[in-house]
């Protein structure tokens, strides 16, 4: 069975945990305690990852760091339909991975000032929001003129695709790094969508948009 | 900035696309934050972002489209008159008509959602019909600076500057306003109309830049100078005992409808379509009850058969009953469609607990109405609940459009004699739980006997909600006794022939009161010491036995002396 390096409260292992349920993926959690313990940095975890960074992912013979490569490999693998990592088209499979890079920048700048603020890491958390104003400004301007094409997601095409499950997570939790989304009404609009997805798992501090779901 | 310099009038807060269906937009204006959302019958509402409770944004909360639910505790509020219609952690409690949310006026107009904070009624600002709407762009500068920089903006497309926020080409006309989001964040939005406007998409991305670009600088400028503070937002004043679980609050007033429509819904039963002649109706929840004066001079109470989210009317069903006293024929036979009606306050005596796993609604004909207002709460909720239904007759059935909206959980049973009735209640009671619920409404005999039979088979009382139409029991009024009021530290003598009622309001103490028959619970007054004597049908046997409340229309005293609430 797979098993996942997690912890509760990070954005990128809950991104490993989404796409894994919206895919009905049966998977093993094995819980590092990132915060407050600071587990990752301890030899244990160093021997799984070397560079000490969750989430990480084991499935048989092959361990894989880095969220967005966990996303692309468990896409590829337990995705019959292709549908949520396309390779047909390539202008479509280069803005997935544009939206993958992307994501990279998400937690350079939303989730740096999350954990900034939220649980002391020393970071400049003033520099990290205006960058992350700066992405979300660029992302909401993207959705207002996808929806203006009857677009949903990031990348073109009818159906959600990893790039989507890549972005949501920093961009829900940005409040918590004291990010405002009031003037980001397209990231809002597509957020909702996101929660919609069928087999859309919630985690701490982010709420489902529909009632009795989880 | 402070408020005194705020500029009345309406203001752009959102675009029509932004308030997509199932979504809660977050808006701003002069710092004051908005949830603004749209209901599934496209009515769109212009709230406080805040839920009365804890001070939770509702922007995080669901919109069922019909009611939006704070994410914290479930409060739920209603679309329209954002009265609160349920918390779940009273769920057998009704929240009193008193508890509504903040709400601002919302118009739709030229593709953009309007409000305004100030008083009165401004005019809206004039535009062209359906305009090319433009993406809002945010500026984190002052709404005053921004708007005095954009009348020097230079939109290109050939478009020059015509006074205000006007651009023109004689053909196209360019409207911008600025949106006050904060004392140092504005949103420009912005209407083209005429030929260029047919450029769609293009002139949506060209205008865009143009204007990403003007934000630019304008922010550059901004940062020339310390930031103005942020304005406090002023909130709705909620007090502690409402935020609370206040006691019900007294209906006094009396609300003038209009009859929009009168129609049919099954044989001998007709349905009011009732409007307000102005202003928006009050909150109701499922199993609310409204009096309506006749014109015969009869005050009677009806159900209110509306669902979640029908706030724009009150809907009651009415069955013609030539033995009574005359409230059913004056409707059936006297009122039609224009006729203006008063009626009172929605008050709920009938409460729906939503925590059930399991709710079972036994209607007996007319009896339906609560209940059909209580499965349509439930079905959107996707709530299990089965909907029993005795009638004379398939053509007895009453509402049958609501009801095919329930679907499979609408259960009829037709043409039963009292026997057959029996049986099926005995088997539909058959199956008592901790978290099965069952709610009674119908004719006299079949509650009773509905209790009997639940009582039997093991239902506990609380379990066992209903509501009777009338109290036909005969009341006997022939004993006197003494009531003290405990707050009022007056003594009052109740004679033979006068009712706890009468005597208070002889003497000035006003205690609110409907059916007064003992069956709608309005005059209900909590007892602190003395045994009534219990004549109502309004509480079950525990709560008689407990002697803590009396219905002060009907009930009188064992006692010598009953020591009042009042």
């Amino acid at each position: 069975m797979i098993r996942l390096y997690d912890f509760d409260l990070s954005g990128n292992c809950y991104k490993a945990r989404l796409l894994l349920a919206i895919l009905g993926v049966e998977y093993e959690r094995r819980n590092v305690d990132f915060f407050p313990g600071l587990k990752h940095r301890e030899p244990e975890f160093l021997a799984v990852n070397p560079l000490g960074q969750l989430p990480v992912l084991e499935d048989g013979d092959l361990r894989l760091a880095q969220s967005q490569a966990i996303l692309v490999y468990v896409a590829r693998k337990y995705d019959p339909s292709g549908r949520w990592y396309p390779l047909d088209s390539p202008e479509i499979a280069g803005q997935v991975q544009q939206w993958l890079g992307f994501a990279e920048g998400l937690t350079a700048t939303a989730s740096a000032a999350r954990l900034a603020d939220g649980m002391g890491f020393d970071f400049d958390a003033e520099a990290a929001r205006d960058g992350a104003h700066k992405l979300f400004a660029v992302m909401d301007e993207h959705l207002w003129f996808q929806e203006r094409q009857g677009q949903d997601w990031l990348a073109p095409g009818a159906a959600p695709t990893v790039a989507d499950i890549a972005c949501f997570p920093y961009v829900m939790l940005s409040e918590e790094g004291g990010i405002s989304r009031e003037t980001y009404p397209a990231i809002r609009r597509w957020t909702d969508r996101v929660k919609r997805i069928p087999g859309f798992v919630v985690m701490p501090g982010i709420f489902p948009a529909v009632l009795g779901s989880q | 900035m402070d408020s005194a310099s705020i500029a009345p009038g309406w203001v752009p807060v959102a675009a029509s696309e932004d308030v997509i269906p199932r979504h809660v937009f977050q808006g701003k204006l002069w710092g004051q934050e908005l949830a603004i959302w749209r209901a599934d019958d496209g009515y769109v509402n212009v709230w406080e972002n805040r839920c009365l409770h804890r001070g939770v944004r509702l922007s995080i909360g669901v919109n069922t489209g019909t009611e939006l639910v704070c994410q914290y505790h479930g409060w739920r509020y209603a679309n329209r008159n954002a009265g609160c219609t349920y918390i779940p952690a009273h769920p057998a409690d009704a929240p009193p008509r008193t508890i509504c949310n903040r709400t601002w006026p919302a118009r739709e107009a030229h593709g953009l959602i309007w409000t305004h904070l100030g008083e009165g009624e401004p005019a809206l600002p004039e535009a062209a019909e359906a305009p090319l709407v433009l993406r809002a762009v945010p500026v984190r500068a002052a709404p005053g600076d921004v708007s005095a920089a954009l009348e020097g903006f230079d939109p290109g497309e050939g478009l020059a500057h015509r006074g205000g926020l006007v651009f023109g080409d004689g053909a196209s006309t360019l409207r911008l306003f600025v949106q006050p989001m904060d004392s140092g964040l504005s949103a420009i939005r912005g209407l083209v109309s005429g030929p260029l406007a047919g450029e769609g998409l293009a002139l949506l991305r060209r205008l865009n830049t143009a204007l990403t670009a003007f934000g630019r600088a304008a922010e550059a400028a901004a940062r020339q100078h310390p930031a103005p503070a942020p304005i406090p937002p002023v909130y709705g004043r909620v007090s502690e005992e409402l935020a609370e679980m206040p006691e019900m609050a007294a209906g006094t007033g009396k609300i003038r409808v209009t009859i929009a429509a009168k129609t049919v819904v099954a044989e001998g039963i007709v349905s009011l379509d009732l409007r307000p002649l102005r202003g928006v109706l009050p909150a109701f929840q499922p199993g609310a009850h409204i009096d309506v004066a006749l014109p015969n001079g009869l005050v009677r109470q009806y159900s209110l058969v509306n669902g979640p989210g029908e706030t724009d009317r009150y809907i009651i069903g009415v069955k013609r009953e030539p033995q009574s006293a005359g409230g059913s024929l004056a409707i059936h036979d006297s009122l039609k469609p224009g006729d203006l009606l008063a009626i009172s306050e929605p008050r709920n005596n009938f409460t729906l607990r939503r925590d059930a796993e399991e709710t079972i609604f036994l209607a007996g004909g007319i009896g339906v109405t609560p209940l059909l207002a209580m499965a349509a709460a439930m079905a959107v909720d996707d709530q299990d609940f089965r909907l029993h239904y005795f009638a004379a007759g398939q053509g007895h059935l009453a509402f049958p459009e609501r009801l095919a909206a329930l679907g499979e959980r609408v259960q009829p049973h037709l043409g039963l004699d009292p026997a057959g009735t029996m049986a099926a209640l005995r088997e539909i009671l058959s199956r008592p739980g901790p978290a099965r619920q069952v709610y009674v409404c119908g004719p006299g005999p079949m509650l009773d006997a509905a209790r009997t039979i639940a009582a039997d088979q093991g239902w506990p009382e609380s379990a066992v909600h209903f509501e009777y139409f009338r109290n036909t029991h005969e009341i006997d009024d022939s004993s006197s006794f003494d009531i003290a009021l405990a707050r009022s530290a007056v003594t009052l003598r109740v004679p033979a022939g006068k009712s706890i009622l009468q005597v208070l309001r002889e003497n000035g103490i006003a205690v609110p009161s409907s059916c007064g028959q003992g069956a709608c619970g309005t005059c209900k007054v909590k007892v602190l010491e003395g045994i009534p004597d219990h004549q109502d049908v309004y509480l079950n046997n525990a709560e008689k036995a407990a002697n803590d409340r009396i219905m002060t229309c009907v009930s009188r005293a064992k006692s010598d002396r009953l020591i009042l609430d009042l």
